[in-house]
C-alpha cells in the first residue's frame, strides 16, 4: 500500500506578546511558523497514531523531534528557523513509511522557498554516467546536443573546403 | 603538388572528425552486461570521499519464514535476486517516488554489471546481504535505483527472482520453486527505517539497502484479513493448486498458464511493489511501462 504525506504549512509572524498575569500565574504567547503534515494511505485512510520523526538539515542523522500523528494522521511542529535548509518528516506505521521534505529559509518561515534549500550540503562536482538507471541532470536535450555537434562539424568542413579551394 | 598535399590533409582531417563523431555516437549505444561486477567511479576524485556499502535485504519474512495470509507456513531455502545497474545518488531536491518526476542527481556512483544474491543467506541475526562496496563522494545519498534482470549464470540462471523452499499447512508440505522471468526496474528515494542510511562522511562507511517485501506476494497471516497487505496479496493457495506430485515448480509462463486470469493479474501487479528502500516505496519503471 502506498502512502501519501499531505503538507500543510501554517505561517505566522514570530513575536512575543506581553505576558498576561492573574492570581500569580504567568502566561505569555507568541506566534510562530509551524508545519503540519498529514499522512494517509493511498486509499485515503489516515495514518492514525503513526510514529513521526523530524530531522533538521544540519544533522539529518539525528532525530530532532519525534511524536505521533493524531487520528486524522496529522502532526505539527515548529522548525527552528535558525537552521535553514530542507527539513524532513518521516511517518512510519506497520512496516510502511513516507517522507516529506520541507524547505525552510533563514527567518522567513517554512515553505517560503523552493526545494533548493540553502542548508543542504554542498553538491559534489560529479556527473551521472550515461548508462545510469537514474536520469542524468543535463542541461541539453539529445536533440540540442546533436544540433550542436553537427554545427561544429559543419564548421570544420566549411573551413576546410574554404582553404582547399585553392587560388583561381 | 602543394595543393594536392593540402587536399590530402583536408580529407584526412575530415576523416578523423567523422571517426571521432562515430565513436562518440557509439559510446551511447547499449552495451552488453559485464560478467563481473565492478564498481564504477563516476564521481569526481576531488573532495572528501568514503565508502558506500550497498546491501540487499529480504527482511525477516525471508530469513525466518512466515505464515501466509491463507495459513501456509513458508520457509525459504534460497531467494535469489539478480540485480543490475545499482546506482546510488545524491539528489536535490530529494527524489519522491510517490510523486514521480525526474530524479536530479548531483552525484552518483554505480555498480556495473549484474550480481545475484541470496536473500535467505545467513540467520536471523546476520546483516543484510552485502552486494557491493564502492568509493563515493561524501554527502547524502538519498536515492537508490536498480534493475532486476535474468541471471546470467548460477542456480537462478535465466530468472530475475528465484524463490525456493517449503510451504506447510494442515500436515501437508509442498517443496516449491517459483521462478520469475519478468524484468523490473526500481527508482527509490531515501531509506526509511529504524536508522538513517546513506549519510556518508569523509573516510567513513555508510550503508544503503535495496529491500524486498515478499509479504506483498504471499500476504501476512499475522495481519488482519482486511489489512491491505492481505487484500492485495496472492497468498499461497493458488500456487499450491499448481503442485504436481506434491511439488511446485513453476516459472512465469507456468503461472500464466495455470493461474486464473484474476490471480495471474494479481501476481503481475504485485511484482512492481516488491522493491523498497526499507519501508520507503519505490517507483517501478520497467514492468509498469509495458
Amino acid at each position: 500500500m502506498r502512502l501519501k504525506l499531505a503538507l500543510a504549512l501554517a505561517l505566522g509572524a514570530v513575536g512575543w506578546a506581553l505576558p498576561v498575569l492573574g492570581h500569580g500565574v504567568g502566561m505569555e504567547h507568541r506566534r510562530v511558523s509551524s508545519v503540519e503534515v498529514q499522512a494517509r494511505f493511498e486509499t485515503g485512510e489516515p495514518m492514525a497514531q503513526a510514529q513521526v520523526l523530524v530531522y533538521a538539515p544540519d544533522d539529518p542523522a539525528e532525530i530532532w523531534q519525534q511524536g505521533t500523528t493524531d487520528d486524522q494522521g496529522r502532526f505539527s511542529f515548529v522548525p527552528d528557523e535558525s537552521v535553514p535548509g530542507t527539513w524532513e518528516v518521516v511517518v512510519r506505521q506497520a512496516g510502511h513509511g513516507a517522507i516529506a521534505t520541507i524547505p525552510v529559509s533563514d527567518g522567513a518561515g517554512a515553505g517560503a522557498e523552493t526545494n533548493n534549500g540553502t542548508g543542504e550540503p554542498a553538491p559534489a562536482t560529479t556527473e551521472p554516467s550515461a548508462s545510469s538507471v537514474i536520469s542524468p541532470n543535463t542541461t541539453l536535450s539529445p536533440v540540442q546536443r546533436g544540433i550542436t555537434i553537427g554545427a561544429v562539424i559543419w564548421g570544420f568542413i566549411g573551413t576546410a573546403l574554404f582553404f582547399a579551394r585553392g587560388k583561381r | 603538388m602543394q595543393r594536392n598535399s593540402f587536399k590530402a590533409f583536408t580529407v584526412g582531417t575530415l576523416g578523423c572528425l567523422a571517426l571521432v563523431g562515430l565513436a562518440g555516437c557509439g559510446s551511447e549505444s547499449p552495451t552488453a552486461t559485464a560478467p563481473e561486477t565492478e564498481p564504477t567511479e563516476t564521481a569526481s576524485a576531488e573532495g572528501d570521499r568514503g565508502t558506500l556499502v550497498i546491501r540487499a535485504n529480504g527482511e525477516d519474512f525471508v530469513r525466518e519464514g512466515f505464515t501466509t495470509k491463507d495459513g501456509w507456513e513458508v520457509q525459504f531455502d534460497n531467494v535469489y535476486v539478480s540485480l543490475a545497474d545499482i546506482t546510488a545518488a545524491q539528489t536535490d531536491p530529494p527524489f519522491d517516488p510517490e510523486a514521480g518526476g525526474t530524479l536530479e542527481a548531483k552525484a552518483e556512483v554505480k555498480v556495473e554489471g549484474t550480481q545475484v544474491v541470496d536473500l535467505a543467506e545467513g540467520d536471523e541475526s546476520a546483516d543484510p546481504v552485502l552486494v557491493s562496496e564502492v568509493e563515493a563522494p561524501a554527502g547524502r545519498f538519498n536515492a537508490l535505483a536498480w534493475r532486476m534482470v535474468p541471471a546470467e549464470s548460477g542456480p537462478s540462471e535465466g530468472y530475475t527472482v528465484w524463490m525456493q523452499g517449503t510451504a506447510s499447512k494442515d500436515g501437508e508440505t509442498i517443496p516449491f520453486a517459483i521462478k520469475v522471468n519478468e524484468e523490473l526496474a526500481f527508482t527509490c528515494g531515501d531509506f526509511i527505517g529504524d536508522e538513517r542510511k546513506g549519510i556518508l562522511a569523509a573516510d567513513e562507511e555508510a550503508d544503503l539497502e535495496a529491500t524486498f517485501h515478499f509479504d506483498h506476494l504471499f500476504g501476512d497471516g499475522g495481519a488482519p484479513p482486511d489489512d491491505s497487505i492481505n487484500t492485495g496479496a496472492l497468498g499461497f493457495d493458488p500456487l499450491a493448486a499448481l503442485a504436481t506430485n506434491g511439488t511446485l515448480d513453476v516459472d512465469s509462463a507456468a503461472l500464466q498458464a495455470g493461474l486464473s486470469e484474476e490471480d495471474y493479474t494479481t501476481f503481475l501487479a504485485i511484482l512492481p511493489s516488491l522493491g523498497h528502500v526499507g519501508e520507503g516505496h519505490c517507483e517501478e519503471v520497467r514492468l509498469t511501462a509495458l
